[in-house]
């Protein structure tokens, strides 16, 4: 995290730490999946980018309720970096843009194909906005890559987008994998960020496609069905998510919320583990910071 | 068209005697000596930020890139222009990080995949060859280098490694590992043997080749060499996000604005810091000069020198015993106060001196000398009085001409209240301002000091006619007394914190004081029929705690100590001009500044003098050879959240803007031509600025309401008045309100552990409206993160100002964003919208109606699925207002409100359009302006649509797209003929002339890619 993130620590930060779960961002799918119940008769799972694993969190949750028999649920993680263990997620720390990463994947599912594959990686955001977008939107055709790969026919893939100058290259790229492609806010996502998420449904890769890690998807190019300027952009659906009575994550809160008469601080769930920034705080601490 | 850009400066290059700068999609080229602007080229890339200007050798073209485009272009033979182009640019399929000429004919380009191109560019650019390296997974950053026979290519990894590869080698030859985080820039110099890389975690580090003695030039080399990390470097506070190497030195450049020199040996020579603290995208080197381009939108050029380079340090004997107290004459040499209390002239260029022997009866001795720097004065507490006059011509010497004994006792302080006045505080409070008459001296008027602590003076000024007299006491209170009272007229209480002003000085109608509390304050004289009325009219924060006085006579160059550093601020441009350790304000030492003619020029010289382990030091700047110069002036270093502009009547060809942002600041810029662009004012808040909103008071004089973080809403008054030939702006600060209460009030003498008041530290005001009352009496309605809006009512008339809050109603249930006032008939109505799509419609003819708890809205729909982020109004008849919102969901709404009879009750909703097909993201703006709609969104496109005259019928009529990264919203600045001129801002600013012809609508559809 770079000096021009701001702090996001709002009302479902606080919620987050309150109801156990290690990133608010358990909520954004929670709500997403409100509006587009995403989890029925999910068995298979793979949370791409998963750490710091508050997606895991929710995915364990939530399969569960589709089954009897808690050991037919399967959920699996990928990230580069090292998370902290979860019961019932099977983790990977591997690279994404790897077929043997997408190998693992499938032996987890003893061969059979995910039924949802999630994405909530976003990059070291550096504050110049072009490259922060191409960089999310190119982390997301390599989950979407590797998707092709690990997800059945009719599969869902949700993803973390950045809505900047070059969205639209995004959405026609991933509407021809998808038969229903639409993009999504949760509330517990703030209004002022460009993040958002596109909910894409009913996989169903174009006719002759055949999944290959060779050469990275690259994003489309400007066309005469999606144009730089003018009328002929290739705009998807926009839905918020979330129920209208749930907290609003750009509303100020006060301390004692509805129906509580005490407030007590909690700790973050999971703390980071080996930030970049981690050999510098220890010398700034140490005051061995070459002055 | 774009009429003016700053953003943020991601590409710049010294190009032979011209600086070339990429800002957004455009080449803004600047003299380098003269910083004067040689011409701008537009739209070089189409809707992409420039990333790399590449020169081929012999400058004859010059290769630029940015995002996934490049482009070719040449010099040009005309006189006025440096380049030639043709519209148009190579659209590649991957972003591009590294681009290099490997002949006068062919490019090598590397891309994000870690592919590298090569294009032959001597007619139509023809790709020849792609070399797809093996880890293709996304590079942060890259560098190509040409070899004599193969091209040598580094990559840097998400993984915290640098991989380096040949195009001819399928296996990578090295693996640099070490970061702990993404590599930023890689840099190399061959000839030096080193390669620097920048990181994620905030290190630099310079690797060293070791390698068989052939050419370094060769494949061979780089098959053999063995590469190490030699030294791991931390300087900066944040990451470090570019780095070049110059024959002596290494710098790297960062995100903490910090510019780091290291030597060879990894010695970090010199740290300084520029562009208001916003990180720092670019830096190009030549022999003598550095440049760099900011997130604050400036460009500024740097000396490539370290500070011992033009300074001469010096440590001076001067007499025998300690010196004590030491201050510099006109001719520039130094008085001295040594411990016995005897007075040495010292020669500073004859090394010579005198000693004037004085006999004092007390041990406590004070120095002072006047404003001239011409008369020194020498007291006691006892009361004995040495006056000591500088000879201006002649062997330098000074002159006793007074020396006498005043009846005077226990004198605590003296301090030259002008050229012939000296103005003594002695026990109890008394104030005896005195001068001299033959060899004596009078007393010429007597004042008392009211009770405080420690009750004596630290600064006093006089004005001209002798009059008034204005004092600043040990406790950091200001007293302004006239000659026919004891009491003072007018007291400022605490305006410099607890400790007492360190200066003040009495100029042209207005008092200007400084203090240990970081800020220079200004103060207002007006003087009508012998009533002296005197009011603080503003304040400024200069970043360090220690302001000492002004050193030169436009009030411009501040200087001051943070912690042991001494400072040298230039307020103009607020950056620091000059910084020295010398161990902190508490000692004796005094700094002049002259100009000097060195070789047939005009220096800036800088002289400090100070006491350290009793020894006297003395340390001369040439500030040409040591600072910076700004090629171009930065601005708001992070988002511009709002932004109103204003045309003063006084010029009409200039346009300021009153902005107010992420960084905390409130800013009054001017914009004249389309060169030139520069901030006027800045002023600060505690938090973000979310919002702000001006109301015309009188010509050229803007009521200035804004708000933001921490519930703080401040109102400042701005005068816009002639000065020479420019308009300058004069601000008087109001009010600064904190809607929470400051932290004092809000958790009183307890800590906060101990605190159980409600702290609620995160209401944001989101948006304000003011509407003008009866007899200057003013109503601002707060839309609040925390759903309330709240009232307040601000009265100003002469001197009087008030501020109260009226009410607050909570009705929405979550965050307010956008407050919009629209005058309908005779009555007033307020539209709040919400980040759930509502718009709530209030009658605010009775502005108390609405602060009663059960006040409903007279109407309430819902437009956008989401938040709410613009809104603009238009009255189309007497019975209907039409209404344009845009959301986070890029929707634009119309509709339009029918208002029957002036009957509020029976208003309802009786048309709507919408449409969701011309934004990609969050739509933040929308302009209604006669029958033309602007929609501008974060995916930086602007839209012009047309409305027609009943508003049942919205018309598309084109789109462009702009350069400003999350664009915040948009301002009208004027319509003429067919041509409406808008102004949209976000990450920078830009204005654009959107022309409303049929014709030019094919015009802009040929620059779609």
């Amino acid at each position: 995290m770079g000096k021009t993130s701001k702090d996001k620590r709002d009302i479902y930060y606080r919620l987050a730490k309150e109801e156990g779960w290690r990133a608010r961002s358990a909520f954004k799918l929670l709500q997403i999946n409100e509006e587009y119940d995403i989890f029925n008769g999910v068995l298979r799972a793979v949370d791409l980018c998963a750490a710091p694993g508050s997606w895991s969190q929710v995915l364990t949750k939530k399969l569960k309720e589709n089954t009897t028999n808690a050991d037919d649920v399967k959920i699996v993680a990928v990230d580069l970096q090292a998370m902290a263990a979860l019961p019932g997620v099977k983790q990977i720390q591997g690279d994404i843009t790897k077929l043997s990463t997408a190998h693992e994947i499938i032996k987890e599912f003893e061969g059979f194909k995910a039924d949802l594959v999630v994405c909530d990686g976003a990059p070291d955001v550096t504050g110049l906005h072009d490259i922060d977008e191409y960089v999310q939107s190119q982390l997301l055709l390599a989950a979407l890559n590797i998707t092709t790969h690990v997800l059945k026919n009719g599969g869902v893939f949700v993803a973390k987008i950045f809505r900047g100058k070059d969205a639209t290259l995004l959405y026609s790229q991933l509407k021809q994998f998808f038969e229903l492609v639409t993009v999504s806010k949760p509330r517990s996502s703030r209004n002022s960020s460009i993040e958002a998420f596109v909910v894409c449904q009913n996989y169903n890769p174009p006719s002759g496609f055949v999944p290959t890690m060779i050469n990275p998807l690259l994003d489309h190019q400007y066309c005469d069905f999606n144009q730089l300027t003018g009328p002929n952009r290739f705009i998807v659906p926009f839905n918020v998510c979330g129920d209208l009575s749930a907290y609003d994550s750009d509303t100020s809160y006060p301390l004692l919320l509805d129906g509580q008469t005490t407030y007590e601080y909690k700790e973050p769930i999971q703390k980071p583990i080996d930030p970049p920034y981690k050999n510098i705080l220890e010398k700034t601490k140490n005051m061995q910071l070459n002055k | 068209m774009s009429l003016l850009i700053r953003t943020d400066v991601t590409a710049v290059k010294l190009y032979e005697e011209f600086i070339i700068a990429g800002i957004g999609s455009s080449l803004h080229i600047y003299e380098k000596n003269t910083a004067k602007s040689f011409g701008t080229h537009n739209y070089i890339l189409e809707g992409q930020k420039i990333y790399g200007i590449v020169p081929t050798k012999d400058k004859s073209k010059i290769l630029i890139f940015g995002g996934k485009q490049f482009k070719v272009i040449h010099r040009s033979n005309l006189e006025l222009r440096l380049f030639d182009f043709s519209p148009g640019s190579v659209l590649c399929n991957d972003w591009l990080h590294s681009g290099i000429w490997t002949s006068d004919n062919k490019i090598a380009l590397l891309t994000a995949h870690n592919v590298v191109q090569v294009w032959d560019v001597s007619n139509n650019p023809i790709l020849i060859s792609c070399t797809i390296n093996k880890d293709n997974s996304i590079l942060y950053s890259g560098l190509i280098t040409p070899l004599i026979d193969d091209i040598l290519v580094f990559s840097g990894t998400v993984f915290s490694e640098v991989i380096i590869s040949r195009c001819e080698c399928e296996e990578p030859l090295h693996r640099l590992i070490g970061h702990k985080g993404v590599i930023f820039s890689i840099s190399c110099s061959i000839e030096r043997g080193i390669i620097v890389t920048t990181s994620d975690d905030r290190s630099v580090r310079i690797w060293g080749l070791n390698g068989p003695a052939i050419d370094r030039n060769t494949k061979a080399f780089w098959d053999s060499v063995t590469i190490s990390c030699i030294h791991e470097l931390y300087g900066h506070l944040a990451r470090v996000m570019r780095s070049c190497i110059t024959n002596r030195y290494v710098i790297s450049v960062g995100e903490d604005s910090g510019i780091c020199f290291w030597d060879s040996d990894g010695t970090l020579l010199k740290k300084i810091g520029a562009h208001q603290n916003a990180p720092i995208w670019s830096v190009d080197v030549d022999e003598h000069n550095l440049v760099t381009g900011g997130a604050d939108c400036g460009v500024t050029m740097h000396p490539l020198t370290v500070a011992s380079d033009y300074s001469d340090s010096d440590t001076l004997r001067i007499g025998e015993g300690t010196p004590k107290k030491l201050v510099f004459t006109a001719r520039r040499n130094l008085a001295v106060l040594n411990e016995t209390g005897h007075l040495i002239y010292y020669v500073i260029a004859e090394k010579t001196e005198i000693v004037h022997k004085i006999k004092h009866e007390s041990t406590y001795v004070m120095l002072s000398i006047s404003p001239c720097k011409q008369i020194i004065a020498v007291a006691d507490t006892n009361g004995s009085l040495e006056v000591f006059v500088e000879n201006c011509k002649g062997p330098a010497s000074v002159q006793n001409v007074i020396s006498t004994k005043l009846q005077i006792n226990k004198i605590l302080s003296m301090q030259w209240a002008d050229n012939r006045h000296i103005v003594l505080c002695s026990e109890s409070g008394d104030i005896c301002v005195i001068a001299s008459k033959g060899s004596e001296v009078e007393i010429v008027s007597k004042f008392l000091l009211p009770h405080c602590k420690e009750r004596w003076l630290t600064s006093a000024a006089m004005n001209l006619d002798n009059n008034l007299l204005v004092v600043g006491d040990r406790c950091g209170n200001i007293h302004c007394f006239i000659k026919e009272g004891t009491n003072p007229i007018k007291t400022f209480a605490k305006v410099h914190g607890r400790y007492g002003p360190t200066s003040i000085r009495i100029k042209n109608n207005g008092i200007i004081s400084t203090g240990r509390d970081g800020t220079i304050k200004y103060f207002s004289v007006y003087y009508n029929n012998g009533v002296y009325r005197i009011k603080h009219t503003s304040s400024k924060d200069l970043g360090f705690q220690w302001v000492e006085k002004c050193i030169d006579s436009q009030d411009n160059l501040i200087c001051g100590f943070q912690e042991r550093v001494f400072v040298i601020a230039d307020l103009r441009n607020n950056s620091k001009l000059l910084e020295v350790h010398c161990g902190g304000g508490h000692r004796s030492w005094d700094v002049v500044r002259y100009i000097e003619n060195i070789n047939n020029g005009y220096e800036q010289i800088i002289k400090l003098v100070y006491l350290k382990n009793s020894d006297i030091n003395m340390q001369t700047f040439c500030i040409s050879k040591i600072t910076s110069k700004d090629i171009i002036k930065g601005t708001h270093s992070k988002e511009i959240n709002c932004l109103k502009s204003h045309h003063p009547q006084l010029e009409e060809s200039a346009t300021f803007f009153i902005s107010g942002g992420e960084d905390t600041t409130l800013r009054v810029s001017i914009a004249k031509e389309s060169k030139h662009f520069q901030d006027e004012v800045i002023l600060k808040h505690l938090s973000s600025i979310r919002t702000l909103k001006v109301f015309l008071l009188e010509i050229d004089k803007l009521l200035v309401v804004s708000g933001g973080g921490r519930a703080q809403i401040c109102i400042n008054i701005m005068h816009f008045v002639k000065d020479c030939d420019d308009v300058k702006v004069v601000v008087e600060d109001v009010i600064d309100f904190l809607v929470k209460g400051t932290d004092k009030e809000r958790k009183g003498a307890k800590t906060w552990r101990n605190c159980t008041v409600d702290f609620d530290p995160e209401t944001r005001i989101m948006d304000l409206e003011v509407v003008e009352g009866k007899d200057n009496c003013f109503l601002i309605y707060a839309g609040c993160s925390d759903a309330y809006l709240r009232i307040f009512q601000f009265k100003y008339h002469d001197d009087k100002v008030t501020f109260k809050p009226l009410g607050q109603l909570k009705y929405h249930k979550t965050c307010i964003l956008k407050t919009h006032c629209v005058k309908f008939l005779d009555k007033i109505i307020l539209m709040t919208c919400t980040t759930r799509g509502e718009v709530c419609f209030w009658d605010l003819t009775e502005p108390n109606s609405i602060t009663d708890n059960d006040a409903t809205a007279f109407l309430s729909t819902t437009t956008n699925k989401s938040g709410i982020n613009c809104i603009a109004s238009k009255i189309i008849s007497d019975s209907e207002i039409l209404l344009a919102t845009g959301g986070d969901d890029n929707a634009v709404h119309v509709k339009i409100v029918h208002i029957p009879n002036e009957d509020f009750q029976s208003a309802e909703i009786v048309h709507t359009w919408t449409s969701d097909r011309f934004h990609g993201s969050q739509i933040t703006g929308v302009l209604l302006k006669d029958n033309i709609m602007v929609t501008a969104s974060i995916d930086q496109r602007v839209t012009v649509f047309k409305i027609s005259k009943n508003g049942r019928e919205v018309e598309f009529l084109y789109q462009t797209i702009s350069d400003v990264a999350d664009i915040q919203g948009v301002d009208f600045i004027k319509k003429s003929g067919d041509t409406i001129t808008v102004c949209v801002f976000g990450k920078g600013i830009e204005v654009l002339a959107l022309s409303l012809e049929e014709a030019n609508f094919n015009c802009h559809n040929l620059g779609i890619l």
